[in-house]
């Protein structure tokens, strides 16, 4: 026992291995926020989504743009936090509609080089509306402090995130198994030429879908919002990592994206507190790991 | 008409718009100029820093030329987006160079461009001013006579916030830098020179988060745990907004005193407003600050004129700024370079560079210093505050002349022969 508290002198410290716990937490769900919107889309269009990262960093921007619109008022973010998603879906909507849709059918660099052109040109207009300078949206006025858990300061928003990550999850299983839109969306992730012979309308289906991804994407924006910058360069940083968590959690698989966000967030945080100078490597340790074991991910499915 | 003379139209139209046609009445009037390739990234996540240093360059080029020019001939940048990669900076040092025809190289905001550069630069034999990356490695390890550095290098400021250090109450310092050459650099040159002045401190946690990493809680709760009493943080830009409003409610900055170079500058502090870290030592470019100003009494005039620029020139934030204040003593550092060489041969330049020069600017005294073509600049420290408004601001400005810091020319000497050895192995 000596050896262990000589080697990691924090492991008699309850309280803060409890904060440390719950920071792994709020970055798990951070990171679930972000990517599932991504594993959506993927399992449903089979289109890997390099602008999903750039609808991330819309959503943020939104914020911004609501918070200065809006009036001082306590309720004005929560409203700002319900819009900017919404308009992100809409964004996303235009997107699939006038481009997307023209190239499901054709081979899969065509659609990586149309999405990455994406992350460009949106990039380029988010610079010519927003200019430059790092912009901040400021936390709802009950969340901007701290609780006191178990003698820890732990910022209050983070609960907030918490709370909300959780719901949303349920939220989206309640959609996929419990629906007949999720039933679909299921159908179409197994099979998606039979699912259009059984005569359902696969486009509008996609459209509603890649909506519906961009809109969970401008809501992880929205939401971390309040913690981070909002700052040209935002979008590539959460693409990469997104990337990593849809990929150990299986592309396409919701709940691996939850379980993958949990394992990488909890990791992280501890692998911080034991080794802080390779917490730069430890995401791609733990895909790589996975991929070796499971190469489909953790709640994936192995192609045919 | 006749299709291929539309056609002939639309080009002419083209060129005309695209401004490859000089106006035809100007001309034959005006003197050659003197034109400088100037190389940055004016795209994407640097324009913060670089849009307010194409201003300032702007600017003084504005007023050099009003002034007559340098030896009667007009100065004139023609800027390159180097996209922050070292390749495409290189490229176009290289078009540049053979096909403008340019008289001298200028730029970068990433040292990595910077130093790939000077690499060209050194092999072309053309001279290239590095304005606005900061690796000290330009000028000293890596330094020839092709190369001057027209603004300071980390060492200098980080030298100074060093001192700072040194003279707090404080033992045990922990470290938060982005993992790459910049925040490696930083913490090598602040924790060694450090050690030096105060030989007993000790070093805790040393977290290297990626650079732009987006969420730092499980660093920042990791330092809750390490003990440490000072945390130095080279964090920048976007990074470090987003590492303050996180840390901050966590009691971090109730914890350790918080060092970080970058975050007195507008353009984290004003993001932060009401979340700004008060108490943080910085080393910002405050020219609003009282003490600053009785010092030097012409930087309040040239700050109005500076913010009048940039609000004509459409910058959404037309507030002075660091790459302001870089870009604008850039153009004069390079014109008095010619005008002290009598000349715009690369060779002459150079001699002029390495004789050394001074030379006063709305901030104060720069040195340029032959040895290493290094500039020397006055350095700021400061401490974070709230002013009577409620707006974040640095304060209490202390001033160190740069050159009483920065390595002198015999450890520079010692630094290139270590460089050059390592080479050869």
């Amino acid at each position: 026992m000596d050896f262990v508290t000589s080697l990691f002198p924090w492991i008699t410290n309850g309280p803060l291995i409890v904060v440390q716990v719950m920071s792994g937490l709020s970055v798990a769900m951070f990171l679930f926020l972000v990517s599932v919107g991504m594993s959506l889309i993927f399992g449903v269009t089979r289109i890997v989504n390099l602008a999903h990262g750039s609808f991330y960093m819309v959503g943020a921007y939104l914020m911004v743009t609501l918070a200065e619109m809006l009036p001082d008022h306590p309720l004005a973010f929560w409203l700002a936090l319900l819009v900017a998603p919404l308009g992100v879906g809409l964004l996303g909507g235009v997107i699939e509609v006038t481009l997307l849709r023209r190239i499901y059918h054709r081979e899969p660099l065509l659609q990586l080089i149309l999405t990455f052109g994406l992350i460009l040109v949106i990039g380029t207009l988010v610079l010519l509306v927003w200019g430059p300078d790092n912009k901040s949206v400021a936390r709802p006025e009950a969340l901007a402090g701290s609780v006191k858990i178990l003698g820890q300061p732990f910022p209050s928003y983070y609960l907030l995130v918490l709370a909300l990550a959780p719901i949303v999850a349920v939220g989206l299983w309640v959609i996929f198994y419990r629906t007949r839109w999720g039933m679909l969306i299921r159908a179409a992730t197994v099979d998606r030429e039979m699912l259009g012979a059984l005569g359902v309308d696969v486009a509008t289906l996609y459209t509603q879908v890649f909506v519906f991804g961009s809109l969970l994407a401008g809501f992880g924006g929205a939401l971390s919002a309040p913690t981070v910058a909002v700052a040209l360069g935002m979008d590539g940083d959460v693409l990469t990592t997104a990337f990593v968590v849809v990929v150990i959690g299986g592309l396409g698989s919701f709940a691996g994206s939850f379980v993958s966000a949990l394992l990488v967030g909890e990791l992280q945080s501890f692998g911080i507190l034991v080794f802080p100078a390779v917490s730069i490597v430890l995401l791609f340790a733990i895909m790589a790991v996975v991929l070796i074991v499971r190469p489909w991910g953790l709640l994936g499915h192995p192609e045919e | 008409m006749r299709p291929g003379s539309r056609s002939t139209l639309a080009i002419v139209v083209v060129s005309v718009l695209m401004g490859m046609l000089p106006p035809l009445d100007q001309a034959a009037a005006q003197p050659k100029p003197i034109r400088i390739g100037e190389i940055n990234s004016y795209s994407g996540v640097a324009t913060v820093y670089t849009f307010p240093y194409r201003e300032g360059l702007a600017l003084a080029t504005k007023e050099i030329n009003d002034a007559g020019g340098v030896l009667g001939r007009p100065l004139e940048f023609i800027h390159r987006d180097d996209k922050l990669k070292p390749d495409e900076a290189v490229k176009a040092a290289r078009e540049l160079v053979l096909q403008d025809k340019v008289d001298f190289l200028a730029g970068c905001i990433s040292s990595s461009v910077g130093l790939a550069i000077s690499a060209y630069a050194k092999d072309a034999k053309v001279l290239y001013f590095a304005t606005h990356c900061q690796t000290s490695r330009l000028t000293w390890d890596d330094g020839h006579r092709y190369i001057a550095h027209t603004t300071n290098n980390v060492n200098q400021y980080v030298r100074v916030a060093a001192k700072k250090a040194a003279s707090l109450p404080i033992k045990k310092w922990a470290n938060i830098s982005p993992d790459y050459e910049y925040g490696h650099n930083m913490w090598e040159e602040f924790s060694t020179y450090l050690k030096k002045l105060k030989p007993d401190v000790e070093f805790v946690q040393l977290n290297w988060p990626k650079l732009g990493e987006s969420d730092h809680s499980s660093y920042i709760t990791a330092l809750l745990q390490s003990g440490a009493e000072g945390l130095f943080s080279s964090v920048w830009g976007a990074q470090s907004i987003a590492f303050v409003k996180q840390a901050r409610p966590f009691g971090l900055f109730e914890k350790m005193r918080y060092l970080a170079p970058s975050v007195g500058n507008p353009d984290e502090l004003d993001p932060l407003g009401k979340e700004a870290p008060i108490g943080a030592i910085a080393t910002p470019f405050a020219w609003y600050d009282p003490g600053l100003n009785k010092l030097h009494p012409k930087l309040a005039g040239w700050a109005k004129k500076y913010t009048e620029w940039a609000k004509e020139r459409g910058l959404k934030d037309p507030q002075p700024k660091l790459g302001g204040s870089w870009g604008y003593a850039s153009a004069y550092i390079i014109a008095e370079a010619i005008k002290r060489a009598k000349s715009t041969d690369t060779d002459k330049v150079i001699g002029a560079l390495s004789e050394g020069f001074e030379m006063d600017f709305p901030w104060g005294k720069v040195v340029m210093r032959g040895c290493d073509q290094q500039a020397l600049p006055p350095q700021w420290i400061g401490v974070v505050k709230m002013d009577a408004q409620g707006k974040p601001i640095a304060a209490d400005i202390e001033e160190t002349p740069g050159r009483e810091v920065a390595r002198s020319c015999d450890e520079v000497k010692e630094l290139r022969a270590a460089a050059a050895a390592k080479q050869k192995k």
